[in-house]
């Protein structure tokens, strides 16, 4: 069937064009106005009939990375984020793997009671959590943070999901030839579901490596900060609310771009994991 | 000899089930429960004594006018946020459901805002939304509008975290709705073509029905994230000016966390728990009902 192209056509295209242009810009103007902001003088910054720095200050950025606290933060929340990923993902891969490959009694309420915990305001639990951590001298601590946070529900919806994709024989068929639990998890389910592995694994990770609420209720050591309340206290204190935006906006820049250049590159797994198999119905 | 199978199987099941199990409760499901405990007691934190005090707690939470103000700006943020979201979440969706050149890269423009820390882009928003000399305003100039204070005056501070909220999770939207609509069956434009429908006939008799169970899923998630909403308000605004910006969570984490009165914060918790349940049996039965699956 040829399909003729009409002015109708012509104009939708632009229409399309020209909507997804505006949103586009919208959605990058934050990131090209940091990176444009973190390049000026701080003249440049106050004057603002120029878009464009004169001579880009990299120096800017030099001061960020070799002078100032925040790459401690980054590599604070980078390791912190690696520990908790790796206790989540092995914490969630056993428990999805019971809910779907093992029968017990209270099956069902159990995986009841996680969905409902799923929907609770996190919030709702940080006084009592606080104060739990509080009582066993963990506050300010790493082991605190990490314990903390050991459990993803999104994790166990995600691998549950994929779980329930594997054959039921494949399992059978490893429990009769006398394969234990672990050895069917480690070598029947996971190569069969390691993209939802990944996607919870890089969905983990970036939430991990962001938050910002809870780690700061329970840190008040400031080299013990991850990037967000590092960053945040970089903007009070050394970039004293205002005076000092082209420091901040680099500050902003150095934690911002790796993230860009990772998603770019992980961009694959994130679109599956949110639009594929959440556990949503659709 | 059956009963050794069974305790062998049941040290299996509790071996796979603990390692989450047990931070689950002490994390998650002891501290709700613990919550509404300490929300009927006058505790400081301070000192290790309280009293038991019943609803004296909610008696004056619901007398006091800043939590009618924050109910009502959490009802605001969330709609303001809810709508503008899947609405413009949609609309790129389905302007990119045919891939062209370039469309991958517009995707992860979109998306990109999502990965990123919330608390470093609302550092570059609160500069983006200087009075002075921020772009905000440079951009409203150049269309001949007049400056706005933005973060500045409790007229439009709501405003401001709205937008910032709404750059945030538009793209997040639109990757919800890119993968329903490609689940949208080809048959169903068919038979609405041969009925004479044009494309905008299309998009509301077959579109927007066959994707209705992802709209509702938004909705909610949108919702509980609205109720959560804390780095944008802490960085923006701090709940500020006069209070304008405090929504329960913002209120529920100066209580705690800045007055330190336990027994009210939680107050405010248990209610916040009360509005997610309330959303969750909605959606329960609503999506029942209207959603076409």
């Amino acid at each position: 069937m040829v399909k003729k192209y009409t002015i109708r056509d012509g104009i939708d295209a632009v229409i399309k064009w020209f909507i997804l242009l505006v949103a586009g810009v919208f959605t990058a103007f934050p990131f090209v106005w940091m990176m444009v902001s973190a390049l000026k003088t701080k003249a440049e910054i106050m004057n603002t009939n120029a878009f464009l720095p004169e001579k880009p200050q990299w120096d800017n950025f030099a001061t960020i990375l070799f002078e100032s606290p925040i790459p401690k933060y980054i590599v604070n929340s980078l390791w912190i984020s690696l520990v908790i990923v790796a206790i989540q993902l092995v914490t969630g891969a056993m428990l999805a793997y019971a809910i779907v490959f093992m029968k017990f009694r209270g099956q069902h309420l159990l995986f009841g009671i996680i969905m409902a915990t799923y929907m609770l305001p996190v919030a709702a639990t940080y006084i009592p959590s606080y104060i739990i951590l509080a009582h066993r001298g963990l506050l300010n601590t790493y082991t605190g943070l990490i314990i903390s946070s050991t459990v993803s529900i999104f994790g166990i919806f995600l691998l549950r999901q994929a779980f329930m994709q594997v054959p039921d024989g494949m399992v059978e068929a490893a429990k009769i030839d006398g394969a234990s639990h672990f050895r069917i998890l480690g070598h029947v389910v996971y190569p069969m579901t390691k993209s939802s592995f990944i996607t919870f694994g890089l969905m983990s990770f970036i939430s991990t490596y962001n938050n910002y609420m809870w780690p700061s209720l329970i840190t008040n050591d400031s080299s013990k900060y991850m990037v967000s309340q590092g960053l945040r206290s970089f903007f009070i204190e050394g970039g004293a609310y205002g005076t000092e935006w082209a420091l901040v906006m680099a500050a902003s820049a150095v934690i911002v771009l790796p993230l860009l250049i990772l998603f770019a590159f992980a961009q694959k797994w994130f679109i599956n994991g949110i639009g594929g198999d959440t556990g949503m119905k659709g | 000899m059956k009963k050794t199978v069974q305790i062998k199987r049941a040290g299996s099941v509790l071996l796979f089930v603990l390692p989450a199990l047990i931070p689950l409760f002490v994390f998650w499901i002891y501290p709700i429960f613990r919550s509404v405990w300490i929300s009927f007691t006058d505790w400081d934190f301070m000192t290790p004594t309280y009293h038991i005090v019943f609803f004296k707690n909610y008696i004056s939470l619901f007398k006091d006018s800043r939590f009618y103000n924050a109910l009502w700006n959490t009802l605001i943020f969330t709609i303001g946020t809810l709508v503008p979201t899947i609405v413009i979440g949609l609309g790129l969706a389905v302007l990119l459901q045919k891939p062209f050149i370039g469309s991958g890269i517009v995707k992860f423009i979109l998306f990109s805002p999502w990965i990123t820390p919330t608390v470093a882009i609302s550092i570059v928003w609160t500069w983006i939304f200087q009075p002075n000399d921020g772009l905000a305003n440079m951009v409203l100039s150049f269309f001949g509008l007049p400056a706005l204070k933005w973060i500045s005056s409790s007229q439009t501070a709501m405003l401001s975290v709205i937008i910032v909220t709404v750059w945030k999770s538009m793209g997040y939207a639109m990757i919800f709705y890119l993968s329903a609509l490609e689940k949208v069956p080809e048959e169903l434009y068919e038979a609405s073509a041969l009925d004479g429908a044009g494309k905008w006939g299309q998009f509301f008799a077959v579109t927007i029905p066959s994707i209705s169970p992802t709209t509702f899923f938004l909705m909610i998630i949108t919702m509980v994230n609205s109720l959560q909403a804390y780095d944008q308000i802490q960085i923006l605004t701090q709940g500020g000016p006069s209070g304008s910006t405090r929504t329960l969570l913002y209120m529920y984490y100066q209580l705690g966390f800045q007055e330190f009165k336990m027994g009210q914060a939680t107050a405010v918790a248990v209610v916040m728990i009360f509005i997610t349940v309330l959303l969750s049996l909605i959606q329960f039965y609503a999506s029942k009902k209207w959603v076409h699956y």
